[in-house]
């Protein structure tokens, strides 16, 4: 219930998407005294985000391309739970031009950036040019679309990434070191961006290494109002993909900081925005930075920038959406603190990150001060291999750096699943690394500081003998509460047990 | 003494003394170790001879055998031999994953022939010893059941 008076924005959203994301947007619904409407595939009728809504609709078989991916579905849905507005969420449908417009089309509200905006920055070639106009320094490379000359390539300097113009978010790329691999590699990204994206246009950039991974968080409403809402740093990747989020980005100079906020701001400013975007950057190791694409959907990890900044990015999408203004000064009285976010992915990170699958069976996930937990799976939860494997984020918040360092190693500690490997071990590997400890990393760190994870140690391998050897004991004695090398431990219970009733 | 054997690959690994197995839900497996002053929080899958161990998020997959079921195993070792056709079947029953060798192939001891997922672990089948792949059985997409014959080398 809201407390104010003011009517909610909408009655009814339908969210257009699945898992932890799904949730954190009907959390957001209902704070706002609004119902929320989920969507599901064949694949997620019991999953966990159908249960937060008020209203579920089914869209089609578990191929995304049938459901999560369906305009049509979506819409027919919309339409019959009575919907006034969608919220594509991340991924699936978010940055899609024609769906954006297909959903005004049919009355509806998108809650995101206008059609014509998500079309003219989602061609990241487009997007470079704009920026370049805006002033904006960008990645060193082509500016144009890439034809069968491939002088202008080599004038570039080898190594080179290819980029799909349609691609973006770490998609659609194909690193080149060698002018021989030149041709073909230009073919099979065209091919790739063909077949990922259905448009060849390809592009080129200069590699930037070591480099930084830092983005800016851009909100704003119908009526010419833009704020800046600070920075996240992002570099810790693997396959260009982010892991571990953090802001204020450590180490990162007044001067440079205020270049990005600038430059995120022309950027946006060039163009017809409102709603939540992000503007990415890379920084060399001299200091200078680079545009790299503005992403106009709300990210995995708006998350941290809520919790340093007091803003409520998705209740704030749904609010300008709906015409209200944003208040002035809405960035200026941040809550401040160092916030950290790591992503649980179901991924082998001892055998390069690979998608590992199955069902999750234990389930516990860390609480208590500061600690923020967006999870898009329980208990039991078995993972179809159609989507992505972001299983939940794992957030904290404390007044600094290395405190909430010591508390994302104490929430880690808190954290058991069981049923698939996923990434936490790395990221408890993360915690006690003495780089990252320093805030001195960039975006080959995992490759280089982690590569497939350090050799289990004899002390490890002797508990984890030791748990298995009393799993199997204790499945023979049938004691179905504990089990121990003696009787210790039972009277050591018994004995807490006494010291608490005194 | 203990009258088990646990083995984490195909490494003998001597389990850690003074600690005990605390159960939080045995159903879903979790549980904490306590020893040495201090409280690890685990999560212990699996029945019989094979388990999943996480820790520190980690997960590990660990063997458990009594001396009687290991005598046994290495006495199917020796019949087998270490020349002449040698069938590999599955010693749990699951979902072929991947399948990495092809008839013809030469592999080497501890190569891996192919992947099984059981028990929501992905296992990797790897050969006994250096030999040529002469058959392959299975095909990825799989299920198979407990003493399947997966290839035979030679």
């Amino acid at each position: 219930m809201r407390t104010d008076t003011s009517p909610p924005p909408f009655e009814r959203v339908l969210v257009a998407n699945r898992g932890e994301i799904a949730i954190r947007v009907m959390r957001a619904c209902r704070e706002l005294g609004i119902s929320p409407v989920a969507v599901y595939s064949d694949a997620d009728v019991d999953a966990l985000h159908v249960r937060h809504a008020d209203v579920a609709e089914r869209l089609g078989p578990p191929a995304p391309a049938e459901s999560y991916l369906s305009i049509e579905a979506i819409l027919a849905a919309a339409q019959r739970s009575g919907s006034q507005a969608i919220h594509p969420g991340y991924g699936f449908l978010s940055e899609n031009h024609a769906f954006a417009r297909a959903v005004e089309d049919a009355g509806l509200t998108f809650i995101g950036p206008p059609a014509a905006t998500l079309q003219m920055l989602g061609n990241k070639l487009a997007a470079r040019r704009s920026a370049e106009a805006a002033g904006v320094p960008t990645v060193p490379g082509t500016s144009v679309a890439l034809g069968d000359d491939l002088t202008e390539l080599t004038r570039l300097g080898l190594p080179i990434m290819l980029k799909a113009a349609a691609g973006g978010g770490g998609r659609g790329m194909r690193r080149v070191d060698s002018a021989d691999e030149l041709g073909e590699a230009l073919a099979a990204a065209r091919r790739e961006a063909l077949s990922a994206f259905g448009d060849d246009t390809v592009y080129a950039e200069r590699i930037i290494s070591p480099a930084r991974h830092v983005e800016v968080q851009l909100l704003g409403d119908r009526h010419g109002g833009l704020a800046v809402l600070g920075e996240r740093d992002c570099s810790i990747q693997r396959r260009h993909q982010k892991l571990v989020e953090e802001a204020p980005a450590p180490g990162l100079d007044e001067a440079t900081r205020a270049a990005l906020f600038d430059g995120a701001r022309r950027v946006a400013s060039a163009v017809d925005f409102h709603s939540a975007a992000t503007a990415e950057f890379l920084i060399d190791s001299a200091g200078n930075h680079y545009f790299l694409e503005m992403n106009t959907r709300l990210q995995v990890e708006h998350g941290v920038t809520e919790l340093v900044t007091g803003v409520d990015i998705v209740a704030w999408q749904i609010r300008v959406a709906a015409g209200e203004r944003l208040p002035a000064g809405i960035a200026d009285a941040p809550r401040g603190g160092h916030a950290i976010e790591v992503r649980i992915y179901a991924e082998d990170p001892y055998d390069g990150f690979r998608p590992s699958g199955g069902t999750v069976t234990a389930w516990q996930m860390p609480g208590g001060p500061g600690v923020r937990v967006e999870a898009g799976v329980e208990a039991q939860t078995p993972l179809p291999a159609e989507y992505d494997p972001l299983l939940a984020k794992l957030l904290v918040h404390a007044s600094d750096r290395p405190a909430a360092i010591a508390r994302l190693r104490r929430a880690l500690d808190e954290t058991l699943i069981g049923g698939v490997q996923t990434d936490h071990g790395f990221h408890r590997w993360l915690v006690d690394h003495l780089a990252f400890a320093d805030g001195r990393y960039d975006t080959s760190f995992v490759e280089v500081e982690w590569g497939n994870g350090p050799a289990t140690g004899s002390e490890e391998e002797g508990l984890v003998a030791f748990a298995a050897l009393e799993a199997r004991r204790s499945e023979r004695t049938g004691d179905p509460r504990h089990v121990a090398a003696d009787d210790s431990s039972a009277w050591g219970r018994q004995a807490r047990r006494g010291a608490l009733r005194r | 003494m203990s009258d088990h054997e646990v083995r984490l690959g195909d490494r003998h690994v001597q389990p850690a003394e003074g600690w005990r197995l605390d159960w939080l839900d045995r159903a879903a497996g979790t549980a904490r170790l306590v020893g040495e002053g201090r409280s690890i929080p685990v999560v212990v899958e699996g029945s019989g001879s094979e388990w999943a161990v996480t820790l520190h998020g980690r997960r590990h997959a660990a063997t458990v055998r009594t001396w009687r079921e290991r005598l046994f195993a290495e006495a199917e070792q020796t019949t087998r031999g270490h020349t002449g056709e040698l069938t590999v079947r599955a010693s749990l029953p699951g979902l072929v994953v991947a399948v990495r060798v092809s008839p013809g192939d030469e592999v080497a001891e501890g190569d891996s022939l192919l992947t099984i997922e059981a028990m929501k672990m992905q296992n990797e089948v790897r050969a006994p010893r250096a030999a040529r792949v002469t058959t392959v059985a299975v095909q990825a997409g799989q299920v198979v059941a407990t003493g399947a014959p997966l290839l035979t080398l030679e």
